[in-house]
């Protein structure tokens, strides 16, 4: 056996055309170079000299995984090597729980070699292996009791949790006996994922139906969903929002009973506008889906946004946040301002959703 | 020295996390197989390596194949326990990587000893190999090879010691002649075997041939392989000449009616036949039978 | 014992096994995928249990990816994986072997 596994570095200009072509000789073509940003680690697999086989690790999620069969002892073998490969490597990051998302013609070759399929749609398919996995987050979510008929589920990124925020989780309460509110777990944001949970906790604390638990890693922002791997004219808003609303559809609603999702409209923003479509047409008919409009500012100069928040605390004016969010989130705020400024400082992104 | 005599021409590399390769090695009819801990495993896989030849050890049948295990260098964290685990797996030969020194080998010596008494094994039955893979090496052959009486060879792993004598391998293995005699030289004077190294190149059957052929022709024992497929090239260089199992099926007539008639010489067409040459007979009519080139009866097969 | 880390052994290639062992708090359950026809399921969960019994491991999630291991490459991924799952790695435990 001479085929081996090596390193491959983007860094190394040669390199990176080689491993880029031998993609596009698959049919990966779709390099965004913020996509690329993300990688770590590219592995390739060698026949001597020649590229045969490769994958790259992005924190958690397995990409660019492409195998040529041509020259191969057995159909496979190379595509189980390379996954073993990268599976070892993630191993010794102390990582044992990842994804992959990819084309649907492959979920076979994928669940052969342990992966469980989350979600799939005509353009793509999630799935992941390892553990804590979905059956282990469900198992540890609080139950409704059998007598709930109605219980709701809010997502929220709450970066930091606003009183738009708490607006529309109050509807949603009002109407409902329980209701779930998943904050989705994502350290890119400028509050890190254990802060924001404890101001959403601490903001709806009054609430007594009102049960907030951490997105786990099946709450993805939709945003963070990998699109190497589609046709550049296909709608990758499109296939993202699908898979996340099947996901939720499929295995999270069901687990908590749910029975009607509630969102906040966003006149502003297109991609939310789809979002919100394709949910309402993906969790129909059995799971509803309520859009509810916008909290306003006191004085109707417009809506209340995480974004309006972020920008005071960069400015560092108190005036400006302090009517657009909970006491609770206020204090924290107040206490903690000198290094949210750091962290804007040191380049943290605060203009985005 | 503890080398019985017994045919070693070929040594076949086994990668040490390999289970289908394992699990087939015993089927190509290698004389001994050499399941590598060493450069054939990554950092990362050492243990699962080690614990696989363990149980392989204890449970998959290599025939009469001589089982060897390379162990990783003196100067890695994985070197003492590769060694409990092997001498109580029951192996034949522990090999060790870039010997440079007697000094070597007795640390080696005394660490297969502790344990083959921890582990209830008769103690000198694990027996050792030295691969020399670098000028020093080459220099210190001789202490080397007559370190200590468990050693039944050693080999030259060319691809470190070319790059440690700043060349690399051409095809016609003339950076490699000075190492290779001296080898050679130390195992005949210790009375242990000589390996040669491996040849990569798999497409190069001709290159292969020829390095095998000189080899041969220097007198090495055999070689290293890393594919199955050399096997055959290699025992095919290795046989011998009808004319050869003939002379050889004489003397040993002649050692025969010696035994008969009670006399302590041998003799034949009036010479006397002394133990080199009743040596090399013994071992054409093993490469003899290996080739299966003589039937039960002794008679050459025609091929 | 108890498991102190999540840990993986074995590969995905042909006659192997893949063996990851992470924290539970409930006996040991498996969650198994094989090539191979499902009569094996019962030989490779009970050689599995026998390697962890003798780690005295009796609360742990076992997940296997079965390619057509033989029974000693189960053998030999299990301990590997107990021993780097229990931090044993660098002194292993001879007595099981």
């Amino acid at each position: 056996m001479t085929e081996v596994i090596r390193d491959i570095y983007l860094t190394n200009a040669q390199q990176k055309k080689e491993w880029a072509a031998f993609l596009a000789d698959l049919g990966l073509a779709n390099f965004s170079e913020q996509e690329l940003g993300g990688i770590e680690a590219i592995i390739g697999l060698y026949d001597d000299d020649r590229l045969v086989g490769t994958g790259a690790i992005a924190g958690q999620i397995i990409k660019y995984v492409a195998v040529c069969d041509r020259g191969a002892e057995t159909k496979g073998a190379r595509f189980n090597r390379v996954i073993t490969a990268l599976e070892n490597r993630l191993a010794t990051l102390g990582r044992f729980h990842h994804f992959v998302f990819t084309k649907p013609r492959y979920i076979a070759s994928f669940e052969h070699i342990g992966f469980r399929l989350l979600a799939e749609s005509d353009l793509g398919a999630i799935l992941e292996k390892g553990s804590p996995d979905v059956t282990q987050y469900l198992a540890d979510l609080p139950k409704p009791t059998s007598e709930m008929q109605r219980v709701a589920a809010v997502v929220i990124n709450a970066n930091p949790f606003t009183n738009g925020h708490r607006y529309l989780v109050t509807q949603a309460a009002r109407e409902n006996e329980r209701v779930y509110v998943f904050v989705v777990t994502q350290d890119a944001s400028l509050f890190h994922t254990s802060e924001r949970l404890d101001l959403v906790k601490a903001g709806l604390a009054d609430l007594p139906n009102v049960v907030v638990v951490g997105g786990g890693d099946y709450m993805v922002s939709y945003l963070t969903f990998p699109a190497y791997f589609m046709p550049a004219d296909a709608s990758v808003i499109d296939y993202q929002t699908t898979l996340d609303a099947r996901l939720f559809k499929n295995l999270i609603a069901p687990a908590c009973h749910i029975t009607t999702r509630y969102v906040g409209d966003e006149p502003q923003s297109r991609t939310t506008a789809i979002y919100n479509a394709t949910l309402a047409r993906e969790l129909a008919p059995e799971i509803k889906l309520v859009v509810v409009p916008r909290l306003q500012t006191a004085d109707h100069t417009g809506v209340i946004s995480a974004r309006t928040v972020r920008q005071a605390i960069a400015a560092g004016k108190r005036h400006d946040w302090v009517d657009l969010v909970p006491a609770t989130t206020d204090q924290w705020l107040q206490d903690h301002l000198a290094s949210l400024q750091e962290r804007i400082r040191k380049g943290q992104e605060i203009h985005g959703n | 020295m503890a080398a019985e005599e017994r045919l070693r021409r070929t040594m076949m590399f086994v990668p040490g996390n390999n289970p289908a390769m394992i699990k087939d090695a015993g089927i190509f009819g290698a004389d001994s197989i050499m399941f590598d801990l060493e450069d054939a495993v990554s950092l990362a896989e050492k243990d699962a390596a080690r614990y696989l030849i363990y149980e392989a050890l204890q449970t998959v049948d290599y025939g009469d194949a001589e089982l060897v295990v390379r162990i990783n260098g003196l100067d890695t964290p994985f070197y003492q326990n590769d060694i409990k685990a092997m001498v109580k797996a029951g192996i034949d030969v522990i090999r060790l990587p870039k010997v440079e020194s007697a000094e070597m080998i007795h640390t080696l010596e005394t660490l297969v000893a502790e344990a083959e008494q921890t582990f209830g094994r008769e103690i000198g039955t694990t027996h050792l190999m030295a691969a020399i893979e670098s000028a020093r090496g080459v220099v210190n052959a001789n202490e080397i090879a007559q370190a200590s009486d468990r050693m039944i060879g050693i080999a030259l792993s060319a691809e470190d010691y070319t790059t440690d004598m700043k060349t690399h391998r051409y095809p016609d293995g003339q950076e490699l002649l000075y190492a290779r005699n001296v080898i050679l030289h130390a195992a005949r004077a210790a009375g242990i075997a000589a390996f040669d190294t491996v040849f990569t190149d798999l497409n190069d059957e001709a290159g292969f041939y020829r390095e095998t052929e000189l080899i041969h022709q220097l007198g090495f024992d055999g070689k290293s392989l890393i594919n199955p497929r050399q096997i055959d090239m290699v025992n095919q260089v290795y046989q011998p000449t009808q004319k050869e199992i003939l002379t050889a099926q004489n003397v040993i007539a002649a050692i025969e009616a010696a035994r008969q008639k009670g006399s302590g010489v041998i003799a034949m067409n009036g010479q006397m036949v002394d133990r080199p040459v009743v040596l090399r007979a013994e071992r054409v009519m093993r490469l003899a039978k290996a080739n299966h080139l003589v039937d039960s009866e002794g008679n050459y097969i025609e091929k | 014992m108890e498991i102190k880390q999540t840990a993986i052994a074995g590969t995905l290639e042909s006659s192997d096994v893949q063996i990851m062992l992470s924290q539970s708090h409930d006996g040991v359950t498996f969650d198994l995928v094989s090539d191979v026809a499902k009569q094996f399921d019962d030989a490779i969960k009970a050689t599995i249990t026998q390697v962890l019994a003798a780690y005295d491991v009796h609360n742990v999630l076992v997940k296997v990816v079965d390619k057509g291991a033989l029974d000693m490459v189960i053998r030999a991924r299990a301990i590997t994986a107990v021993q780097r799952a229990l931090d044993l790695a660098d002194e292993p435990n001879w007595e099981v072997l």
